[in-house]
């Protein structure tokens, strides 16, 4: 609960102060560069939980507890939330300052392909009946899911060069501005804490949903 | 037969003069991978669910390890793979009189891009079996797989085809690295799913 309040009020001064405190950056028409403060933490949240579900799932493949699971389960289902927030986002920025809302932006591109994957793992989800077979498919597809990503490092920077902004809006880079860095540190701490409350209360919910599961379903875990 | 309709389809619709020379290399590799990633696509779909049908699967759990089986299939459809290109590359080229500037280069592309498909997709394959909805959901968790191995020969065939230098052949050495990466996994994933 108190956790809840504090997230609230912290997300609420970050707001105010990504349009108030931190200046605009230089070299974006208009305000535009103020989307850093929301895009970049959302963008951070689905690799973030993207990678959480992977683990999650080889947990679980190795040890096969249920809880791994709901982990895995949570993390995708909220992954590809973000991931979606992330894509509008950043669209609206593409459309602003490169002129089109989509063009093939290597970014663009790896973001889709992450949307198709999180959308594949669903489907195996809903697919398959029997609640352990389910748990297993969806950890297999997830850690081979994950083995094909670093291939889009070598493929995909051969098409064009990105038009993201790298160095001007990299927290790592000299350059940014104090301000600016304060409130994108602030959050991308209030976006992942929201992932983690959010991610709790999912988890929450499957562990309920789970208790009511027919037990007849349910099978001893084989011990090869 | 897909792959001979589509073939078809493509080359009397688009004939051989209806691009501008400029730019047929590149959309003429696209054409040709997609022909050749939804023909095998429907044939690879088919390797597991015969044995599910045919009920022969449970006989094959007991008699036979699970990476056996495994490298079973996976050479089953590399071979029905091989096939395929022998049969569609040649006469794609013909119909649309694709002029490719490197035929070793373009050779290797196709042949280790075929190797890439087999191994992405036999996993995947043995897991649909075993599902309630086969059909749709072998592409539907298929591509996003391929994806990046697609999009890599594609390039590869366009380079071939135009005559850009291709010192040490880069596309075919991603989509082996794949290939083998693929098979790795799935020889250390495919006991789990295999005994589900």
């Amino acid at each position: 609960m108190i956790y809840k309040i504090l997230l609230t009020v912290w997300m609420a001064i970050i707001i105010v102060a990504a349009f108030l405190y931190a200046e605009a950056a230089t070299g974006f028409p208009g305000e535009t560069s103020r989307i850093l403060f929301f895009h970049v933490p959302q963008a951070w949240v689905a690799t973030l939980s993207f990678l959480i579900s992977m683990i999650a799932s080889a947990v679980y493949l190795a040890k096969r507890r249920v809880k791994a699971d709901y982990l895995a389960q949570s993390a995708a289902e909220l992954g590809f939330l973000f991931c979606i927030l992330a894509t509008i986002t950043g669209s609206i920025f593409a459309k602003t300052t490169w002129g089109a809302f989509w063009n093939w932006d290597p970014r663009q591109t790896s973001i889709v392909i992450l949307l198709m994957i999180y959308g594949a793992y669903f489907a195996v989800r809903s697919a398959v009946n029997d609640p352990d077979r389910r748990r297993v498919f969806a950890g297999v597809y997830s850690i081979l899911a994950f083995v094909t990503v670093p291939f889009l490092v070598f493929v995909v920077p051969r098409i064009t060069t990105s038009l993201h902004p790298e160095n001007t809006m990299n927290p790592a880079h000299p350059g940014m501005d104090p301000k600016t860095l304060k409130v994108f540190l602030g959050s991308l701490f209030a976006y992942t804490g929201l992932f983690v409350w959010m991610l709790r209360l999912k988890i929450r919910v499957l562990t309920i949903e789970g208790l009511r599961e027919p037990k007849f379903m349910s099978r001893k875990p084989d011990n090869e | 037969m897909f792959a001979v309709t589509t073939l078809i389809a493509v080359s009397f619709s688009i004939g051989s003069f209806r691009i501008e020379e400029a730019e047929r290399p590149f959309l003429y590799s696209v054409l040709l991978w997609i022909i050749l990633t939804f023909s095998a696509l429907s044939g690879l779909a088919r390797s597991f669910v015969k044995e599910e049908e045919a009920g022969t699967i449970d006989v094959l759990k007991l008699s036979a390890r699970p990476q056996a089986v495994f490298l079973g299939k996976l050479l089953f459809n590399l071979t029905l793979l091989g096939a395929l290109e022998l049969m569609i590359v040649p006469s794609f080229i013909l119909l649309m009189s694709y002029q490719i500037s490197f035929p070793g280069f373009f050779i290797a592309v196709i042949i280790s891009g075929g190797l890439g498909l087999g191994a992405g997709t036999t996993i995947i394959a043995a897991m649909i079996a075993r599902a309630s909805t086969r059909g749709a959901l072998f592409s539907a968790l298929s591509l996003p797989l391929l994806l990046p191995l697609m999009i890599t020969c594609i390039k590869g065939c366009e380079r071939a085809a135009i005559g850009i230098s291709s010192a040490g052949w880069p596309e075919v050495k991603i989509a082996v690295a794949y290939f083998v990466i693929m098979i790795t996994m799935s020889l250390l994933l495919f006991p789990l799913v295999w005994e589900e």
